[in-house]
């Protein structure tokens, strides 16, 4: 479903990505790890179309994607859950969720769509008029993914989906992310969580300075010693 | 008694279109971080493109806007796109000083054209009064009154309640997670500035009949349009509608009760006052 070609994305002429290339089928739950700075959310961000890639290739679907913008890469399906939530603070949830839907290919089911996230995430059905900054960190999380989910995602990205929550929460939103492949979604999971991370994604790659160090099944990748220590920063 | 009701009403009713003038520039704020130094010659243009059109059809400046509101909306948009849009993003003060300069050729394209001698845009109402009690008032002060607050509701509904506005307020408060919902953020400035302009051209025929207006008068709208603005807090709505009704007072106030030239300095005092004891502005920080 999604194909990166030895893609090199930096800012300022300087690469922070290295010829990265990853392959994502459709249906899968792929991690993708390493430590901070590692350049994971670059990453993600050349998927969404915020920084243009200095070479390399996406496919998504089979077609070319490398030069399309944010909006065109929403409107084909590729969507991110970003770090950090980034709610719109003085927003209802309704409102949150209904500008999820904003673009021009999951505007007509919006009502639809709606119903299936607030029945993910009851929690958000309950107090659909309250303002999104008024919400604890695990609830902003549901709703960032419920956000993600009303643009019809085809790929979700989601952008340590884990950071700053109680164990508690991190559990439910693993959760639901499990629920969610099983429903048929492809996911990208970006993650420093190692462990938990492992557990969840049928596959992983692990970055290290912006180059892939380690890429397989999770128990391969989890049993590698370069894995460790490219955490490690070794 | 009577003519402190009389200086009152005044300010109220004219207070209204400086709410007015003040949102177009909030909301451009709010979503590209530009304040606009050539707001008030935007407004000037407003006011002599009416003018152009009486001397040339016999437009009253009611009718006019009929054709200055698409015309100066296009102009805010080429405007952006052309020439703000490239600079966003970058210092801040390169975008005054940008704004600045467009403010220079605004007004000497304005004196080329029309010339220099201060000169009045007759309309249908100008002279007319309304008699409340003890209270006469300008029938284009009412009507200013009326469309102000009626635009400015407008304004409320339309960012609250549809899609265009949902995705300014997005832009507003957060732009890259707006870009990630698929939302074009350059767009939504683009159209935000437009927006902003063309009900400049509404305001300018409100504050246009019985005004004598010259090419030097934008910087005046400009300054009164920061004040009411800063005074609102810069994007709170309600804080400046009433920001705008604060200056429209004072201004009303100093011209009454003191001199010409100190009842000028009243707003200005007010501001300082208020700025001293409220650096937020009028209400608490709403985004």
């Amino acid at each position: 479903m999604l194909e990166i070609e030895h893609l090199v994305t930096g800012y300022g002429g300087v690469p922070v990505l290295q010829d990265v290339s990853i392959k994502l089928a459709a249906g899968e739950l792929v991690g993708l790890l390493g430590a901070n700075n590692a350049g994971k959310t670059t990453l993600i961000n050349s998927l969404s179309g915020i920084y243009p890639p200095m070479s390399g290739r996406i496919l998504f679907e089979g077609k070319d994607v490398t030069r399309l913008t944010a909006r065109q890469r929403v409107e084909i399906g590729i969507v991110q859950v970003p770090e950090g939530r980034l709610v719109f603070p003085e927003m209802s949830i309704r409102e949150n969720l209904l500008l999820g839907g904003i673009n021009a290919r999951a505007r007509a089911h919006r009502a639809r769509q709606m119903e299936h996230v607030l029945e993910l995430f009851p929690r958000l059905s309950e107090r659909l008029g309250q303002n999104a900054g008024t919400l604890s960190g695990g609830e902003q999380q549901m709703l960032a993914i419920g956000r993600g989910l009303m643009a019809e995602a085809k790929l979700l990205m989601l952008d340590e989906p884990s950071l700053g929550l109680s164990p508690l929460f991190v559990q439910y939103i693993f959760g639901i992310i499990d629920r969610l492949h099983k429903e048929g979604l492809t996911i990208l999971l970006v993650e420093q969580n190692l462990n938990l991370t492992l557990r969840h994604a049928q596959r992983c790659y692990v970055l290290e300075r912006g180059k892939i160090a380690v890429e397989g099944a999770s128990d391969v990748v989890k049993d590698d010693p370069r894995t460790r220590s490219a955490y490690l920063g070794l | 008694m009577t003519e402190f009701m009389q200086a009152l009403a005044q300010g109220l009713l004219i207070g209204s279109t400086y709410g007015l003038l003040a949102l177009g520039m909030g909301l451009v704020y709010g979503v590209s971080g530009v304040v606009n130094f050539s707001h008030g010659d935007f407004i000037s243009l407003g006011m002599f493109m009416c003018l152009g059109l009486y001397s040339a059809l016999t437009l009253d400046p009611y009718v006019s806007i009929i054709i200055t509101v698409p015309v100066m909306t296009a102009i805010g948009a080429v405007v952006y796109w052309y020439l703000i849009r490239p600079m966003v993003g970058h210092k801040f003060l390169m975008v005054v000083q940008l704004t600045l300069g467009l403010s220079l050729v605004l007004q000497n394209g304005i004196l080329m054209v029309f010339g220099g001698q201060p000169a009045r845009t007759p309309s249908m109402v100008e002279s007319k009064l309304l008699i409340l009690g003890d209270v006469v008032v300008r029938v284009p002060h009412v009507i200013a009154f009326v469309v102000s607050f009626a635009l400015a509701i407008g304004l409320y509904v339309m960012l609250r309640s549809t899609d265009f506005g949902r995705s300014i307020r997005a832009v507003h408060q957060n732009a890259n997670a707006a870009a990630l919902m698929g939302i074009d953020v350059s767009r939504v400035q683009t159209l935000t500035f437009a927006l902003g302009i063309g009900i400049l051209a509404i305001a300018a025929a409100l504050l246009l009949p019985g005004t004598p207006i010259q090419p030097a008068q934008g910087l005046r709208y400009t300054v009164i349009t920061l004040l009411v603005v800063v005074l609102g807090g810069m994007t709170n709505f309600v804080g400046i509608m009433l920001g705008g009704l604060i200056i429209g007072i004072s201004e009303a106030f100093g011209t009454i009760y003191l001199s010409d030239t100190l009842g000028m300095l009243l707003p200005y005092g007010i501001f300082v006052l208020i700025m001293l004891f409220r650096p937020q502005g009028l209400t608490w920080s709403s985004r």
